[in-house]
């Protein structure tokens, strides 16, 4: 998005590198990536298995730490951040979106997309409006008053990510969002995420294995074995 | 903190393992239910004796002659200072009496029976079992009056009924032995017949002219004891010792010093009760920080997400101890409603008279009525929330290890 290109990125990773100890032999996740994302861009990473997506996407979203590079979030260095503040930031920050169990199962679809405002201290009337306002967003502004169990996966999801863009992040992740998904609800939840892409802006990182996902994203990064191989 | 969050939560957690929760509930409110009901037997038991003791003319406080303790009779009375009235600042005093109480032998005309002739001031004896005697006959009018009243079966031993005359034999303030004639004007029925065979009351005023001859100046009258009741048993110390001060020569006790035998029986109570309900609770601890880390570990992704999407860890905290206090007030308000029903069901006492004999050794009446003591329940019910609080540290603090990505790795 050349555009975008002068302002400060979404994400800013540079030299970024992960080593695991798995039975003492040190496992490199990854390996010096370089990688911007800028605002409104809809970023997919795609590779084979284990070559470092989702340690990518975690490092990206404040969940894991890194050993060596500088991972930036609007600006925000996340080096050296204490997990009080990396909690807080991924609070206000980031909206996240997850293979499975995103939702709570005691809560209703409504009140699972608020609470996360109740964490934010935003007030009962504001949090109302802006939970259905997701939802509806999303194709759910009947389905409220279901709990997960009464919600078909796809359903599931789509009130995830209502519930990860109610505290309007500056960034979406999506690890593997549609893994547990047949291919009719795939293709669904795909078209709402490209659009909250274009109509809304919102830019988003997902990682994934299914090749429909790539097609939506504009631009893909490429990982293999912990390194970028391709991008664009 | 987001609490209307927390509590909405850990409310609806419980209701997510119905049997579990259910079940260790069921456990709460049983033994809370089963402590309230014991406790208030045991309280029964216990203000009975209590009852006993200081009915048994003790009172709360007594006011005696050294002398008197070893051997009690008038040559050991005192004077009581005309116009006396027990004061004590910051103490509240229900009631007391002045009493003459000496050993005396009481004849009839067929049979003489050794017992206690004590001088009331029979409006004064609201504060010992004097006030709660059945009578049969007449009571005694006041101070001045010369008749006797008798318990019923001292009156079948000596053969003796109401209207007849009985002679008293006892020792007066001069050491010498007096006789004097009552009649009988009433005969008292006590639920122990011990205490029927045991004394027999006059007026004070007669028994001071009949034992102690005429008055000094500035005083009322030769007394042996000066009993004084409370309001509040626990101020007996103070009460002690500002009686005390007033009576310098004086030997002022409370009834655990006077009965030191039913003190004993009512501290054992108040230890028992302890006792039991630490057992109760020590059982239910175990369930609970089980029933919490289960609850913990089954939810670890679901707390793993909730730490992704940016909850707080002191908040994953407060959701788990909330989830356990929860548990608690709800088992505390259950087995407080069983508890206190069944003791409101059992309000009119439990009769206990098929074991007469056997409670009599306890210092037991035949009828226990169970006393529900509020101090003991809001004492049971703190220490479960304590006990709710301190067993939800350990399952909280497991909750609050978990870290975003145990939850996605697993
Ligand atoms: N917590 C961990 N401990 C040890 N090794 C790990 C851990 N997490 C990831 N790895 C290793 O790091 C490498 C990268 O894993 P990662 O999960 O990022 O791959 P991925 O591209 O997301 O794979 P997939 O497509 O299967 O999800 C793999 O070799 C994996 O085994
Ligand atoms: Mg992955």
């Amino acid at each position: 998005m050349s555009e975008n290109q002068n302002q400060t990125p979404v994400v800013r990773c540079r030299d970024v590198s992960r080593t695991y100890q798995k039975d003492a032999i040190p496992v490199h996740a990854l390996r010096s990536v370089d990688l911007d994302v800028h605002a409104g861009e809809f970023v997919s990473l795609a590779g084979p298995s284990g070559s470092g997506k989702s340690t990518l996407l975690n490092i990206i979203g404040g969940l894991d730490e890194f050993d060596g590079g500088s991972v930036q979030v609007d600006g925000v260095e996340l080096d050296g951040l204490s997990p009080a503040a990396l909690s807080a930031l991924r609070l206000e920050k980031i909206g996240f979106v997850f293979q499975a169990y995103n939702l709570l199962p005691v809560l209703t679809a409504q009140e699972n997309v608020e609470f996360i405002l109740q964490l934010q201290g935003i007030d009962k009337q504001q949090r109302r409006e802006r939970a259905a306002q997701a939802l509806d967003n999303l194709g759910l502004g009947e389905l409220g008053e279901r709990r997960p169990g009464e919600l078909s996966g796809g359903q599931q999801q789509r009130v995830a990510i209502a519930r990860a863009i109610v505290t309007r992040p500056v960034l979406l992740v999506a690890d593997e969002p549609t893994a547990n998904l047949d291919s009719a609800t795939t293709e669904e939840l795909l078209v709402l995420m490209a659009r909250l892409n274009s109509e809304q802006g919102m830019t988003i990182v997902t990682a994934t294995h299914d090749p429909m996902v790539m097609s939506h994203a504009e631009r893909q990064v490429h990982l293999s074995d912990g390194r970028i191989d391709r991008d664009g | 903190m987001p609490l209307k969050l927390i509590l909405q939560l850990s409310a609806r957690n419980l209701f997510r393992y119905p049997r579990r929760n259910g079940l260790l509930l069921l456990a709460i409110a049983f033994a809370l239910a089963g402590a309230t009901f014991t406790n208030a037997l045991m309280r029964g038991w216990q203000y009975d004796m209590l009852d006993r003791a200081v009915e048994n003319l003790v009172g709360h406080v007594k006011v005696q002659t050294e002398e008197y303790r070893d051997d009690p009779n008038m040559l050991h009375s005192f004077a009581l200072p005309q116009g006396y009235q027990p004061e004590i600042s910051g103490v509240a005093i229900a009631g007391w009496a002045p009493r003459i109480n000496v050993p005396a032998v009481l004849l009839s005309e067929r049979e003489s029976r050794g017992v206690q002739l004590v001088g009331i001031d029979p409006q004064r004896e609201d504060i010992s079992f004097y006030a709660d005697l059945n009578i049969v006959g007449e009571n005694l009018s006041g101070t001045a009056d010369g008749r006797i009243v008798l318990g019923q079966e001292l009156a079948r031993q000596l053969q003796t009924s109401v209207g007849r005359k009985v002679v008293v034999l006892a020792q007066g303030a001069d050491g010498k032995n007096r006789e004097r004639g009552f009649r009988v004007a009433g005969l008292f029925d006590a639920q122990a017949e011990s205490l029927e065979k045991a004394v027999a009351f006059t007026g004070l005023a007669t028994a001071q002219a009949y034992l102690g001859g005429s008055p000094q100046a500035g005083s009322e009258g030769l007394v042996t004891e000066i009993s004084v009741l409370l309001a509040d048993e626990p101020q007996r110390l103070e009460a002690v010792d500002s009686l005390g001060s007033e009576f310098p020569d004086k030997l002022v006790a409370d009834w655990r010093t006077l009965q030191p035998q039913a003190a004993e029986m009512f501290a054992l109570a108040d230890m028992g009760i302890y006792i039991i309900f630490l057992f109760m609770m020590g059982g239910l601890a175990f369930g609970l920080v089980n029933t919490l880390i289960a609850a913990v570990m089954e939810r670890v992704r679901e707390l793993g997400m909730l730490r992704a999407i940016g909850m707080p860890r002191r908040v994953v905290l407060m959701q788990v101890v909330v989830e356990s206090m929860l548990i608690m007030i709800v088992g505390i308000v259950l087995g407080l409603a069983a508890g206190i029903l069944s003791v409101a069901a059992l309000a009119d006492g439990i009769d206990l008279s098929a074991f007469a004999e056997g409670i009599d050794a306890f210092g037991m009446s035949a009828l226990l009525i169970p006393v529900l003591s509020t101090k003991d329940l809001v004492m049971f019910s703190s220490l479960s929330l304590l006990l709710g609080l301190v067993a939800s540290i350990f399952p909280a603090l497991r909750a609050v290890r978990i870290t975003p990505l145990m939850a996605m790795n697993r």
